[in-house]
């Protein structure tokens, strides 16, 4: 909200600079988010008077006129383009050397062929109204040659008034909240009505349906109004805080929302029907034409203020233009009323027409406000429009509600906050917010929480606090303690550190993520973090169709490319292969951890995945040394390791169906934990179809896909040492041929089953194809190491040879190499 | 053959093979004199012994000696010789092998850690000091726990607070789901599943539906705290928040207590630091306050306690959250929110 620094002194003394008013305002809980100063960026902009206005010799549409600047009599001469001036009128003069907003200059120029000494100013020129057509006409009475920024620079204070305090957004409220901080009193505004005639009643009946959607309504009827403009400082204090000035009687309500928070509406009283209103709820198949020209079908929860012929106004939300105050109105119905508030916030959600009226409604009104605010309407017109204020109101429930009472422990306060507050301290401070206290009676039970009230002890010396009405945020006990502190300043409570029981130990979640992280990040990789939200295109590349329906879409995306929960973390890796290679980079190795989302029967499933994509140089090239690109053996390898770092163990390499147009079709395997007996997830290489949809320059992609919850399952949670064994070890090299279509992963499996228990490890280090073998042939040497408690003989060692060569011959078709 | 011309045999053998090995130039040379004076076969001195026989017997263990004595003297010149030409071979090898000493070194991958994971580990690591675990909660998020449980109703108001997106999963039992707007869900679901004492840590991923600028994203990373025992206060809070700020930003770094709003706190609370760039002086960064506001926190409300199935007349505790991308973005000088997720490796490479 806006607040002109100037209309908040109106109801209270504040002796602070505006920044200290900002930092105290702030400190209350109504944080101050920026300060504008009007006027600060005018300089010599005086007050004129215009002595002259004739015709420009050479330009038909430009005027030539002198204006007076100074009581010394001292006048210049000033082109100008505008027509709504004339003779004797008071204007902003920029003096030659002025500056305007925007930094802009004013010089003495020659304006076809005419010099002009300055410049005569609009109201959009010097920020103050939104008019850049007409020059700013200033009250006949302003004194010529002072500066403007004398009579209208002010401060205007951006403030973030929160949901719950409704009774802030408005100038008085916030004046209520510095006059309750700072100890001076409030001065609200006096309100006189200069009733005449008639009653309201003669000319006006209200029907209210269902007071639960209507609480009150107060109408006034006013006659003989001449419509035109607001006075100018009128218009500059709407302008100022946000609100475009339009005519004396609809600024009136606008004037009156700001300073009270009540909104108002004015209808035309020749609109209304028998001047007889109806608040009710619209019927199937009405239909209105608001002010903004929209005609609307109207549902039949929308609550409506109407006459006998239909539809005047969405309440609360927005007039009808037929009722609408225009030129030529001369009477106006004067409508404060409270509506419900969540149906105002329905309705102005319902046709998308949230204003400054309905965002006040759905907070909640004081009951009292609305007879305030319909006479203060009514002071307004009659001052700014003339006219006769038909004596009274009508009101549909002239009676205001009880004040809220609630009890509370004075001992909450310490119990909350950790500081003792006397309890006449409480008391004074409650006051200080126009809350009064006393003495609860036996037996009263204390509001802890909606439908928790709990019965009062004598010992409790609960207290009954009296809520004004505008309070409605105020209900539990936890509120009044938050209004003592609030008062008293939050800078008050002291710092301490926890000195209560401990939790019990709880693994964190986090544990092995956080050492892959460092892993990866150790050998090389850049962690990434991308967008869970993708376009239904990423996931169509991954041959995963719009309409999926284990997709789960956004029903109101914001941004085209962000529309559906990812199911995999691919298209989000592969953009930033794609961006960075963009910048230059031919080397990109990075890692992902994040969630992943699907649909299923039983609800959404999200999965947390480790995604690797290497593309482009691995192996980095230097002065010595040539670049190697990535390839499948580089994935795998990263997650062997990672497996065994992790203490997971050997990883077992599974042939697997590839994912059609996502996985390179002969490039991919399973990873199986053999410890653990469990699948972690995939390595290879991707289609390079899908690399080149998603811009990816490099040859090959290599990936690691891992699911977390499997790395989880299959990490110890400590490592078990082995002893190393006293004995020496033997190494034997073992060359066998074989079938180029017999997977590496099965010979190795044949071997360390037939090499038994003596077997500690054994390595594939070398392929070869080719001549002397046959076409389809492959040789695949293997390095064994073998190991037994006691040192082995030779005749040992050849036997388990012998059975291992006998079982790769009987199992794999393999024979020796010569 | 008699004693005296052996002696002068072995005279003249010994001045030529001392001779031979000084002047042999390298181990080769070393080796060919060696054979030629000591070699089993064709070796000058094994002649001499071998022509032992042929003396008086009352000679021969005079000439054995001698010859014994000049074979020691002889093995020592050439062990000296060895050595000596040995290190002139190495000396040679390393002379040819000098590099230039400016020469870089073969690069390793540089390898980098998100800036918002490792901010979000920092601040666990910090809480963690003060004993709060760890707790996950999911992204897609039933409206119940995102608001309603929160003391957030539907078409309350404050809903404004949390611009939503909604998925297009079927509600089920009139629960319709939403992506999580803020870590606070957590906050239920951590005391439905525990009791107090509780000290939790909730990080995550949360949505909001707002359009990108250089503050605001509709991805984010929140961190929420809670804490819920019989005498947690509010200057608890306080306490805990300032081990936190200065932990993040330095030990002298002010810190201020004020008023706040959220639905699920009361008292509510706005914590803010002196300003990182001015150090509270006021500039453009602070919106010339000296203040920046890093998170938000509370008492958790009495409903919201009731919602957790925890009774709020013997209980009572504070929750916090934050923004991990604003703490982030204060702590490395970072002045856009979208870095984050643009991942480029010149940004990445720099944590």
């Amino acid at each position: 909200m806006f607040v002109p620094l100037s209309w908040l002194r109106e109801f209270v003394d504040v002796d602070l600079t505006p920044d200290q008013l900002a930092a105290r305002l702030t400190l209350l809980g109504m944080e101050v988010r920026g300060l504008t100063r009007r006027g600060e960026d005018w300089r010599d902009v005086v007050v004129g008077e215009l002595l002259e206005v004739g015709p420009h010799p050479s330009a038909d549409r430009l005027s030539l006129t002198r204006v007076r600047v100074d009581d010394a009599g001292t006048t210049l001469s000033i082109v100008c383009g505008a027509t709504n001036i004339a003779v004797g009128q008071r204007v902003p003069v920029a003096l030659p050397g002025a500056v305007l907003p925007g930094d802009r200059s004013i010089e003495r120029t020659t304006k076809m062929g005419v010099v002009s000494e300055g410049m005569l100013c609009s109201g959009d020129e010097l920020g103050l109204t939104s008019d850049a057509d007409g020059i700013l006409i200033l009250p006949a009475g302003s004194a010529v040659g002072r500066p403007l920024v004398a009579l209208y620079g002010d401060t205007v204070l951006d403030v973030d008034v929160k949901p719950n305090r409704g009774d802030a957004l408005s100038i008085l409220g916030l004046a209520r909240e510095i006059a309750a901080a700072t100890g001076t009193p409030l001065r609200p505004p006096a309100i006189s009505v200069p009733e005449s005639g008639d009653t309201t009643a003669e000319h006006l009946s209200i029907r209210v349906e269902d007071a639960a959607l209507c609480s009150r309504f107060v109408g006034r009827w006013i006659d003989g109004v001449t419509i035109g403009p607001s006075p100018l400082d009128v218009q500059l204090r709407l302008s100022a805080a946000g609100q475009r000035p339009v005519s004396n009687v609809v600024d009136a309500s606008n004037y009156v929302m700001l300073e009270l928070g009540k909104p108002v509406h004015t209808f035309d009283g020749a609109a209304v029907s028998g001047g007889a209103i109806d608040v009710r709820l619209a019927r199937s198949g009405e239909r209105l034409e608001t002010l903004d020209h929209v005609l609307r079908e109207l549902t039949p929860e929308t609550l409506l203020i109407a006459d006998d012929r239909g539809p005047l106004a969405l309440a609360g939300v927005m007039g009808g233009a037929s009722s609408e105050v225009g030129e030529g109105t001369t009477t106006v119905v004067v409508e404060s009323a409270i509506f419900d508030p969540l149906s105002i916030r329905r309705t102005a959600t319902r046709y998308a027409l949230r204003s400054e009226a309905s965002l006040r409604f759905e907070k909640g009104l004081d009951h009292a406000v609305a007879l305030t605010a319909a006479d203060r309407t009514a002071q307004l017109v009659a001052a700014w429009a003339g006219g006769r204020v038909a004596r009274g109101v009508v009101d549909s429930a002239p009676t205001d509600p009880p004040a809220r009472r609630v009890i509370f422990r004075p001992a909450s306060v310490d119990r909350l906050l950790g500081l003792p507050i006397p309890v006449d301290e409480q008391r004074a401070l409650l006051a200080r917010v126009g809350v009064a206290t006393e003495a609860a009676a036996d037996g009263a039970t204390v509001p802890v929480a909606d439908g928790l009230d709990v019965p009062t002890r004598p010992a409790d010396g609960a207290l009954v606090a009296v809520v004004p009405g505008h309070r409605r945020d105020i209900t539990i006990e936890a509120d009044i303690v938050e209004e003592i502190a609030r008062i008293r300043g939050y800078e008050t409570i002291p710092a301490a550190l926890p000195s209560t029981g401990m939790p019990g130990y709880r693994p964190d979640p986090r544990r092995a993520v956080d050492a892959m992280r460092d892993l990866l990040a150790g050998q090389g990789l850049a962690e990434v973090v991308t967008h869970g939200l993708v376009a239904g295109d990423d996931h169509e590349r991954l041959g995963i169709a719009a309409d999926d329906p284990a997709t789960i879409r956004i029903t109101n995306p914001v941004a085209r490319d962000h529309v559906q929960l990812r199911r995999s973390l691919l298209p989000g890796l592969l953009r930033v292969v794609a961006d960075n290679e963009h910048q230059r980079r031919a080397d990109v190795a990075i890692f992902e951890v994040g969630s992943v989302h699907r649909m299923t029967d039983d609800g959404p499933v999200e999965t947390g995945v480790l995604g690797i994509v290497l593309a482009g140089d691995w192996l980095p090239g230097a002065w010595d040394q040539v670049a190697r690109p990535a390839e499948m053996a580089d994935a795998v390898g990263i997650a062997a390791w990672l497996a065994d770092r992790l203490g997971i163990g050997r990883l077992e390499r599974l042939a697997t169906e590839p994912w059609p147009s996502v996985e390179h079709p002969g490039r991919v395997a399973a990873l199986r934990a053999v410890a653990a007996d469990i699948v972690l997830g995939r390595a290879g290489e991707l289609d390079p179809r899908l690399t080149a949809m998603a811009d990816v320059r490099a040859e090959r992609v290599a990936f690691v896909m891992l699911e977390l919850e499997a790395i989880a399952a299959a990490m110890p949670a400590a490592r078990m040492v082995t002893p190393i064994p006293r004995s020496q070890a033997v190494e034997r090299d073992l060359a066998v041929v074989v079938d180029e279509r017999r997977s590496a992963g099965e010979v190795e499996t044949v071997i360390r089953e037939a090499a038994g228990a003596m077997l500690a490890d054994v390595v594939l280090f070398d392929r070869y194809r080719g001549a002397p073998l046959g076409a389809d042939e492959i040789s695949l040497a293997y390095r064994l190491r073998l190991q037994a408690d006691a040192n082995l003989t030779e005749d040992s060692v050849d036997t388990v040879l012998a059975e291992v060569v006998a079982a790769l011959v009987a199992r794999c078709g393999a024979r020796l190499r010569a | 053959m008699d004693l005296a011309s052996v002696r002068d045999d072995l005279a003249a053998l010994r001045e030529q093979a001392l001779a031979a090995i000084a002047a042999a130039v390298d181990l080769n040379g070393l080796e060919a004199v060696e054979l030629s004076v000591l070699g089993r076969k064709q070796g000058q001195l094994t002649a001499v012994l071998r022509g032992i026989g042929a003396l008086p017997a009352a000679d021969r263990p005079t000439v054995g000696a001698l010859a014994n004595e000049l074979r020691l003297e002889l093995e020592a010149a050439l062990a000296a010789r060895r050595e000596r030409l040995s290190g002139i071979a190495l000396d040679v090898r390393l002379a040819a092998e000098r590099l230039d000493a400016s020469l870089p070194g073969r690069p390793l991958r540089r390898g980098s850690l998100h800036p918002i994971a490792e901010t979000a580990r920092e601040i666990a690591r910090v809480f963690g000091q003060f004993g709060f675990v760890v707790y996950e909660g999911p992204e897609v998020e039933t409206d119940r726990l995102n608001f309603e449980a929160l003391n957030i109703p539907a078409d309350h108001p404050a809903r404004d607070l949390w611009d939503t997106f909604y998925v297009d999963v079927p509600a089920t039992a009139g629960d319709r789901l939403v992506l999580r707007t803020h870590t606070s869900p957590g906050q239920i679901r951590v005391m439905e599943q525990t009791r107090p004492p509780i000290r939790a840590l909730l990080p995550g991923r949360c949505y909001r539906h707002e359009a990108v600028d250089a503050s605001h994203g509709f991805e984010f990373f929140q961190v929420e705290g809670l804490m819920v025992d019989e005498g947690t206060t509010l200057a608890d809070l306080r306490g805990l928040l300032d081990e936190f700020a200065h932990a993040m930003f330095g030990a002298g770094r002010a810190t201020r207590f004020r008023p706040g709003y959220y639905p699920f706190t009361e008292p509510s609370v706005a914590f803010d630091i002196g300003c990182v760039v001015c150090d509270g002086v006021g500039c453009p960064a602070c919106g010339r306050s000296g203040w920046m506001t890093i998170l938000g926190a509370g008492m958790v409300h009495p409903v919201v306690l009731r919602n957790g199935g925890i009774d709020p007349e013997r209980f009572q505790g504070f929750a916090f959250g934050m923004g991990v991308d604003r703490i982030a973005m204060l702590r490395h000088g970072i002045h856009d929110l979208r870095s984050f997720l643009e991942n480029d490796l010149r940004f990445l490479e720099q944590f």
